[in-house]
């Protein structure tokens, strides 16, 4: 190897180790697949980093898990989607405060020709029963996500216990569990954001939207500087004050799937 | 973490492994049925052509046999893709509906291990007496008692392929991932579960699990090496 060529590997490692630097500076975002899934992120993302000149790294999963990054200090903030849980997290003084950002709802969703004769129903509890007493497949996310918390409280309301063949355990993401819903031909409950982005190259029919709706409330938390020193608090604060300022809630309004806006304010300060 | 930590997961997961937890077990049942079906699947064509490969003389085979052999390092992502569009509804084998079934997990080991197999086999055919072969065919032989003579001969090569190819597919996560789906008590194996309980934080469901993964490794190795010993004394 010749001089030359030496030299210019060692500027290049140079300006890695520099963008490396830069890097260790971004805004590390802990969210839900259901915001990625849905296309929400790669809208969101881009309006607050040009707004903000942060550059935002984003780790994905269910919020249990999204959380339990939080609780180790692996990320700045938090856009989650299960109320007791945030609760629980901000108590326990992870989380500075936790605000409501926006909301939509869940699903029911499965095969057209509708096996469970589901679709008219507008009680949750009566369409789950519906599916268990006939022992029809349904694939729950199992993941103690937001959305398998909202499954797990229908369950227990309409105090029925979920287990046999017929109820798939997937343990993933939201577009992944439509995607085996799609395959084996079963039911799911999912957001109505990463259906409506999906539905497309999915063979799955809307049939049953609650009434009222399920709710799907998300809110943010800046991860608390007194249990991690090293967390990029300032950071975390520009994103939180973003996502509630007028701004941030347009740019969240303005989001649309097909024409439809997906995701409706209620931001509080 | 701290060093803590690690010690108390490490704990929970041998409580786990001992006190017979279901879903634990439940994991290891369908990781083991679905590589020995695999196994079963592919070993006969595999060492068929091996065997053909090493013996024949045929147009190709030089080029055949260098096929085989990238094939080792075929990525099994690349095959857990090529399965999901061939499986997938809307895809020309969607008829089956394969997908997200251990039946496609089946298919995808089985070509996982096909090359390993086959490749091994005509290794130890290779490093064979050749006149093995031809004595027996010129003793009266039919063609296929000369290949059983010859199989015969170097079965611990054969065994040690066959026992390579399950190392290989009982450890495998890529393809058994995305042509599997990951669904708890159907379709979710060592890897794919010691994957999933990292990511959630689930540690020593994880560490039981990569435990039982190495215990049968280690196994296999112990296996291998004692046939290969043997192998070698005669």
């Amino acid at each position: 190897m010749n001089l030359k060529s030496t030299r210019s590997i060692f500027v290049v490692a140079i300006a890695m180790f520099l963008s490396g630097n830069v890097f260790a500076d971004a805004l590390r975002l802990g969210t839900t697949t259901t915001t990625e899934d849905s296309g929400l992120l790669a809208w969101l993302i881009p309006a607050y980093e040009k707004n903000s000149g942060d550059s935002v790294r984003v780790s994905l999963g269910g919020t249990g898990q999204v959380l339990k990054l939080g609780r180790n200090g692996d990320v700045d903030v938090i856009l989650s989607h299960s109320k007791s849980d945030e609760e629980k997290f901000v108590a326990e003084g992870f989380g500075i405060a936790r605000h409501e950002v926006m909301y939509n709802d869940f699903v029911i969703v499965g095969p057209s020709d509708d096996p469970a004769k589901i679709r008219g129903e507008t009680n949750p509890r009566h369409v789950f029963e519906k599916i268990l007493n006939g022992r029809h497949a349904f694939i729950s996310r199992a993941d103690e996500s937001g959305t398998h918390r909202a499954e797990q409280k229908i369950w227990n309301d309409a105090k029925l216990k979920p287990e046999g063949n017929w109820y798939l355990r997937a343990g993933t993401g939201m577009a992944e569990v439509l995607r085996i819903a799609h395959e084996r031909g079963t039911y799911t409950l999912t957001d109505r954001g990463t259906f409506m982005k999906h539905k497309n190259s999915l063979d799955l029919t809307l049939l049953v939207t609650g009434e009222p709706k399920i709710p799907n409330q998300y809110a943010v938390m800046a991860v608390n500087p007194k249990r991690y020193p090293d967390v990029n608090a300032a950071a975390a604060r520009r994103f939180v004050d973003w996502l509630l300022s007028a701004e941030g809630q347009s740019v969240i309004a303005n989001f649309r799937i097909d024409g439809q806006a997906i995701f409706f304010l209620n931001a509080k300060r | 973490m701290t060093d803590n930590s690690i010690w108390d997961a490490a704990q929970t997961a041998f409580g786990l492994l001992l006190s017979g937890d279901g879903e634990l077990w439940r994991t290891i049942a369908i990781s083991l049925r679905v590589s020995l079906i695999a196994l079963l699947i592919a070993t006969p064509l595999a060492i068929w052509a091996g065997y053909v490969l090493a013996t024949g003389r045929f147009r190709l085979r030089r080029a055949l046999i260098v096929l085989l052999q990238s094939m080792l390092s075929f990525p099994t992502v690349v095959v857990g893709l090529i399965l999901y569009l061939l499986f997938t509804r809307r895809g020309p084998l969607g008829d089956l509906h394969l997908l997200f079934t251990q039946d496609a997990m089946i298919v995808g080991q089985a070509l996982i291990a096909f090359p390993v197999l086959a490749a091994f086999t005509l290794t130890a055919i290779q490093g064979a007496d050749p006149r093995i072969r031809e004595t027996a065919l010129s003793l009266g032989a039919s063609r296929w008692q000369a290949a059983l003579t010859l199989l015969r001969e170097v079965r611990f090569g054969v065994m040690a392929s066959v026992l390579n190819g399950f190392g290989r597919v009982i450890s495998e996560v890529g393809c058994a991932m995305m042509v599997g789906g990951n669904i708890a008590d159907v379709t979710r194996t060592i890897p794919t579960a010691v994957a999933l309980e990292t990511s959630k934080g689930q540690f020593a469901q994880g560490i039981a699990l990569g435990t039982v993964l190495l215990m049968l490794a280690l196994g296999v190795n112990i296996l291998l090496s004692s046939l290969q010993g043997r192998g070698a004394a005669r």
